[in-house]
């Protein structure tokens, strides 16, 4: 552990210590003490379920904390709710904005600060009020402009403005920069200077290395729910900062089968070239992305979330639409195909969510079974259900995926979630002939389950398919992958053979820093 | 233990009947009748001759058409509230060929007179679907305001081409006998609309259950998402099942005009869909279910209206009860969801105290 003392406590604003937070199943938080002071822009480091947003909503009143303190310029205070938290000057800018779409930007920073004792109240007035707040941060925005019509960073402008209308002086930024061209967050990063100049704080949270190391006078690195590091910027180097988010553990793991052998064949089953998919901000989720799976491999996606893994994904499938760019299954395009062409072509699909995205709960075990060939022989003729080949074939799975339900017409919400994936994992294998894109295939699984999703991906591979991994879970990724692409802001920074890899470049690549001294 | 909970709340819109049922007696107590006495009368008459019986299944008719309308469509998640639109539509297109192609055999007359209904019916609820898959209108809305469109169109219709020979009342001509539905029973009102009732209940449970289009209307109804990752294309199943449920409903118009009333006069059975959708969510939106309520309504309507001839409560009052009724089987559905809910939580609740354990 890196801990760097920093000796004077005096301006400090903010004191967290001893936090911990339980969620069932998951310890998110271990007594994590930060430190926030006046005048610093504190960033919080830290990979996917790190603990750097339960952390930060502890602070801004949205979960309550299991232990633990929070003291406000010395005080201790509880903090129930958002509300509390900006009476003590504490705002927060989600990652998703909460605003009313349909409101205009007025009407949107004031609500919720009426009181009933305020008999009347100006809209021009305040307007007024918003702009040369605006205007003191360099954050022009009309007062008067419905927000539905705002672009992403004018939006996220209208979001800081309402934090700072509210009397904010610690600002919590979640990721700010996620939807922002280049030079919006050149201009954010200019408000969060001229902020801090005026003796506020920030707290920044980011998985983007050299955002962090441009605009943080502290860094601190969370990993699995404790404090792994803290050292002053001047201090901090992207290597180190990578591998203290990383770990060391991970640089342990082992293949869990050899590299497949038909690889030297290099036979592709997959090209996509140039891919650029919208996201649903309308910004370019995946920016002209250049990819190859050859028949045969597992092809891990190394990222942070909400790097254009789930667009890429849906945009192979025909769930949204692609702008430009190719995607070729061998020699067939599959580009904008329909979702059922592109099954019929062979593509099977674990989905991220097998419950809103995998499985229909209400439906029984074998309805599930067929959900993607209910309409083809054997199991309908002439539009009519076959129910006597759905059964048989039911049966057959059932067994040979040792899936333990009490009957095949049993609805699926019965079964428990290990038993559920299996009902994906069968279908989906089945459904796959050359493609298998598998998208955080154990998310929520035990121990038992994971293992047994595992061998049956590393199975479909050696019956020569190709299987597409994405997972946020680099130790899931370096166990299973033949080879191992990262993915950053939606392009593939660089394709590694397993038997090459360095966890820290991977580290470094996944924060995206790409020149490797 | 779950089984039983199961049944239980399958049966729930039952139990509200009979709190509906409670809450009108409440009523008539304040009306100074003996509430005991007037439902003992309802069921007297209801079922005092063969006449009386013979018509609870002759009003029942309608009722499990425009049921069918909404329980189809709510199978994929579908709000189908404007039965009543595409019952008159259904209505309009069997009058005018009963009243235009007189001259034709009966069999082919009510051939057409039925398939016309069905079409037009149909149609007028595809739009709703077309308007939903293509623009993402809200159906709930658009179905509920369909209807008034139609009575528009009915009403200008009726007073003008359609308006009878003598021009005096709006309503149509009397249809001709040959466009008359046959009867079931002779000297009642019940024709054969009911075997067509009742074999377009099994056909509905069999598309919904036993077709690849049935499939894919309770996936899309119970996962949409899913139903999109399978590949299943759920704009051509909000037009499919609109028209399907139009369609039902349409029927009705059939029946009421060629069975019952022959012949078409402004503003009639206002309330049919409403009743529609009641009487769906009694039956849980099962077509079986929906036949068997339906039923109940009409021997309902059939014993009330007696019922209040030979005591002193008004007539008005048979609609209070009916309202009563109504009005706790939809607000029944909403507290069955909310205790599905509550059981759904304890249960993942439990069993994820079990997985850490």
């Amino acid at each position: 552990m890196v801990i760097y003392m920093l000796s004077d406590d005096k301006d400090i604003i903010v004191e967290l210590s001893g936090i911990t937070k339980y969620f069932p199943g998951v310890l998110a938080l271990d007594k994590v003490d930060l430190n926030v002071r006046k005048g610093e822009v504190l960033a919080l480091l830290g990979e996917n379920g790190a603990g750097k947003s339960t952390l930060m909503r502890i602070l801004y009143g949205m979960y309550r904390a299991d232990e633990g303190k929070i003291k406000i310029n010395g005080k201790v205070v509880n903090i129930e709710s958002p509300k509390d938290a900006m009476q003590l000057g504490i705002g927060m800018i989600h990652q998703h904005f909460t605003l009313v779409p349909v409101h205009s930007v007025v009407e949107n920073i004031v609500l919720g600060t009426i009181t009933d004792q305020q008999r009347s109240f100006s809209i021009g007035e305040t307007a007024k009020e918003i702009e040369n707040l605006g205007e003191t941060y360099g954050l022009k925005v009309d007062p008067r402009a419905t927000v539905n019509q705002l672009p992403v960073e004018m939006q996220q402008r209208v979001e800081i403005l309402k934090a700072l209308y509210r009397g904010a002086k610690v600002l919590i930024m979640d990721e700010p920069t996620a939807v922002l061209t280049p030079q919006s967050t050149e201009m954010l990063f200019n408000f969060i200077r001229d902020f801090r100049r005026a003796g506020n704080s920030v707290i920044f949270i980011s998985h983007k290395l050299n955002e962090v190391l441009e605009i943080a006078d502290r860094i601190v690195v969370l990993r699995s729910g404790r404090v792994v590091g803290e050292m002053p910027r001047e201090k901090a180097t992207e290597q180190e900062l990578a591998r203290m988010m990383v770990g060391h553990e991970l640089s342990g793991i082992k293949l869990k089968a050899e590299n497949n052998v038909t690889l030297g064949k290099k036979e592709p089953v997959l090209r996509i070239e140039n891919l650029k998919v919208k996201g649903s901000l309308g910004h370019w989720a995946v920016d002209s992305l250049q990819l190859e799976i050859y028949a045969g491999e597992i092809h891990g996606i190394a990222g942070v979330s909400g790097n254009g893994q789930d667009e890429l994904a849906e945009a192979l499938y025909g769930l949204r639409l692609v702008s430009e760019g190719s995607i070729f299954l061998k020699d067939l395009s599959l580009l904008n195909e329909q979702t059922r062409n592109i099954i019929d072509q062979g593509v099977g699909y674990i989905p991220a969510d097998r419950h809103k995205e995998g499985l229909v709960l209400d439906m029984s075990v074998e309805e599930n079974l067929v959900l993607k060939g209910f309409d083809v022989s054997p199991f309908s003729r002439k539009g009519i259900l076959q129910e006597n080949s759905i059964r048989r074939y039911a049966t057959e799975v059932i067994e040979s995926y040792a899936i333990k339900t009490p009957t095949p017409d049993t609805h699926v919400r019965y079964l428990s979630g290990g038993n559920q994936q299996k009902i994906v994992i069968a279908r989906e294998i089945a459904v796959a002939k050359f493609l298998l894109i598998a998208v955080q295939p154990t998310r929520g699984l035990d121990i038992a389950s994971t293992e047994y999703v595992h061998q049956s991906l590393l199975r479909a591979r050696d019956e020569g398919k190709g299987v597409l991994l994405i997972s946020t879970e680099l130790s899931e990724i370096l166990s299973l992958s033949d080879r191992i692409s990262v993915i950053y802001r939606g392009r593939v920074l660089k394709t590694i053979d397993r038997r090459d890899v360095n966890i820290d470049e991977i580290g470094l690549l996944m924060m995206g820093v790409t020149t490797q001294q | 233990m779950r089984n039983y909970r199961h049944i239980l709340l399958t049966f729930f819109p039952v139990y509200s009947v009979i709190v509906g049922l409670f809450l009108s007696g409440i009523m008539m107590l304040f009306l100074g009748e003996n509430p005991l006495v007037v439902y003992r009368d309802i069921l007297l008459f209801a079922f005092r001759d063969i006449y009386n019986i013979a018509d609870i299944f002759a009003k029942a008719v309608p009722l499990i058409f425009t049921g069918l309308a909404f329980g189809f469509a709510y199978r994929a998640s579908l709000f189908n509230i404007g039965a009543q639109g595409q019952f008159y539509m259904g209505c309009l297109a069997s009058v005018s060929c009963s009243l235009y192609l007189s001259f034709l055999p009966k069999p082919l007359l009510l051939s057409i007179c039925l398939l016309s209904s069905l079409v037009l019916g149909g149609s007028w609820g595809s739009l709703i679907g077309y308007a939903k898959a293509r623009f993402n209108a809200n159906e709930f809305l658009l179905s509920l305001m369909s209807t008034y469109v139609a009575i528009a169109v009915m009403n200008f219709l009726i007073r003008g081409p359609l308006i009878e020979s003598k021009g005096e009342y709006p309503q149509t001509d009397v249809i001709a006998q040959s466009a008359w539905i046959p009867q079931l029973i002779s000297h009642t009102r019940l024709h054969i609309g009911l075997v067509l009732a009742l074999l377009i209940a099994a056909m509905a449970y069999f598309i919904l259950w036993k077709t690849t289009l049935g499939f894919k209307i309770r996936a899309v109804g119970m996962n949409r998402n899913a139903a999109r990752f399978a590949g299943i294309d759920e704009k051509k199943i909000f037009i499919t099942v609109f028209f399907i449920s139009g369609a039902f409903a349409g029927l009705a118009g059939f029946t009421e005009v060629n069975g019952i009333q022959h012949m078409l006069v402004q503003g009639f059975n206002p309330l049919i869909g409403t009743e529609g959708i009641g009487i769906a969510i009694l039956g849980n939106a099962h077509p079986f279910g929906i036949v068997l309520s339906a039923l109940l309504f009409g021997a309902l309507k059939v014993g009330g209206a007696l019922a209040v001839q030979v005591s002193n409560i008004s007539s008005s009052f048979l609609g209070i009860m009916e309202g009563f009724v109504m009005l706790s089987v939809i607000i029944s559905y909403f507290i069955r969801q909310r205790i599905m809910i509550a059981l759904e939580k304890k249960r993942l609740q439990e069993e994820s105290k079990v997985e850490n354990q």
